[in-house]
């Protein structure tokens, strides 16, 4: 897919057969509410990228084809692994934009489980995404 | 036993039988990066303060010696139930199914999820890594996971009598050296604290005895034997393995500081 083709907010559910891609579980809780056997890419603007324990979060705000704007909440691992991945607390700010996918959450709430992140320039961002 | 060829700690963790499926012997090229641990202590003792991870946690996972990324097959994260548990007497048997149905229904969180420290003995599988510290009286092991330490007392021969011990996460644990083997026992953990992610259950009568080992040099294993003659039909055995890494550093981990998934009644959050 293009750049282009996520001009507009888009998300796209994805049924993956492989799950090899996939961050591994946590170690501080069952990740069982997340559907791992589906992916949702999300492209939008950073608000908030919470640098904490036992769970990093990314706020990402994307906006809706109707013209509103829905929020994300985005889990990813420790800090403790992630700065070892090459994360920084500073490896995301308020205002980038951002491509990230997700395993969702079984509930169909809107949030979901980092598998990847990229910026506008389709970068991977912080450490190595596998 | 310093010198013992990597085929040998190979040889070692095929023994283990099931336990070594659990936790797979690090490959060759995992191990050729093993630094060498400091050199003996002033009493002859081996040194082994520093940072240590399990082959196959989440931060050798990650941050190879080779400098390759990604999960490797099995990785250590602990969330999941171990397969390698004895069979279980009753009324333990029956408790311990009763918990697995209402874990599986979200009934009942983790302890660790609801940021309780994982106690003994799960802190030891090490899903980050963990700080030896050795003093002449005390070894203070240190798990990155949820901040959690446990400490050795080396100049107590006796555990206080089990009616006036007071019950903990990590339990009351001695130790002595048997030539380079470091010898631990723990008694005294404390009712609501599983064995592993699963709800394990255990009596007042479990017992953990360990015997660390550097088996190759930067290459540590710790043989556990727990022991509850009420709850399991035969004793517990399995091994960890840890690497020597010096250029880690205990990180800070607050569980309490932002944790979304589970509230403080348990429930989970994130859903």
């Amino acid at each position: 897919m293009t750049t282009t083709a996520y001009s507009r907010a888009l998300v796209t559910t994805l049924l993956v057969t492989l799950a090899a891609i996939a961050l591994p579980v946590s170690a501080h809780h069952s990740f069982a509410n997340f559907d791992d056997t589906k992916q949702v890419t999300l492209k939008g603007t950073v608000s908030e990228f919470q640098w904490t324990n036992p769970h990093a979060w990314l706020e990402v705000e994307v906006a809706s084809t109707d013209g509103t704007t829905e929020k994300w909440s985005v889990e990813m691992l420790s800090p403790n692994v992630l700065g070892r991945m090459g994360w920084k607390r500073n490896s995301l700010k308020p205002g980038d934009e951002v491509t990230v996918v997700i395993h969702p959450l079984r509930t169909g709430a809107k949030g979901g489980n980092m598998v990847s992140i990229q910026d506008k320039n389709g970068v991977p961002i912080g450490g190595p995404q596998q | 036993m310093k010198g013992w060829p990597v085929t040998v700690l190979a040889l070692t963790l095929a023994a283990a039988g099931p336990a070594a499926a659990q936790f797979p012997a690090p490959p060759p090229e995992q191990l050729k990066g093993t630094p060498v641990t400091p050199a003996r202590l002033p009493d002859g003792r081996p040194n082994w303060t520093g940072f240590w991870v399990t082959p196959n946690g989440l931060l050798e996972v990650y941050r190879g010696p080779s400098g390759v990324s990604g999960q490797a097959p099995g990785a250590n994260t602990r969330s999941t139930r171990r397969q390698d548990i004895p069979p279980l007497k009753s009324p333990y048997e029956e408790r311990y199914a009763e918990a697995l149905r209402r874990s599986a229904a979200g009934e009942i969180p983790d302890l660790v999820a609801a940021c309780f420290p994982p106690g003994m003995p799960r802190m030891m599988v090490m899903v980050y890594g963990m700080e030896i510290l050795q003093t002449p009286k005390i070894i203070s092991i240190t798990s990155e996971w949820q901040a959690a330490t446990r400490r050795i007392w080396m100049d107590v021969k006796e555990h206080p009598p089990a009616d006036e011990l007071d019950p903990t996460y990590m339990g009351d644990s001695i130790g002595h050296w048997e030539g380079d083997t470091l010898v631990v026992d723990t008694v005294g953990i404390r009712d609501d604290v599983p064995l592993d992610f699963g709800q394990v259950p255990h009596s007042p009568k479990l017992t953990i005895k360990e015997r660390f080992t550097e088996i190759s040099p930067g290459v540590l294993v710790d043989e556990i034997t727990i022991d509850d003659p009420d709850v399991f039909k035969e004793p517990w055995k399995y091994k960890m393995v840890y690497l020597y890494r010096p250029g880690l550093r205990l990180k800070e981990y607050v569980c309490l500081e932002n944790n979304r998934n589970v509230d403080a009644n348990g429930q989970a959050v994130f859903k």
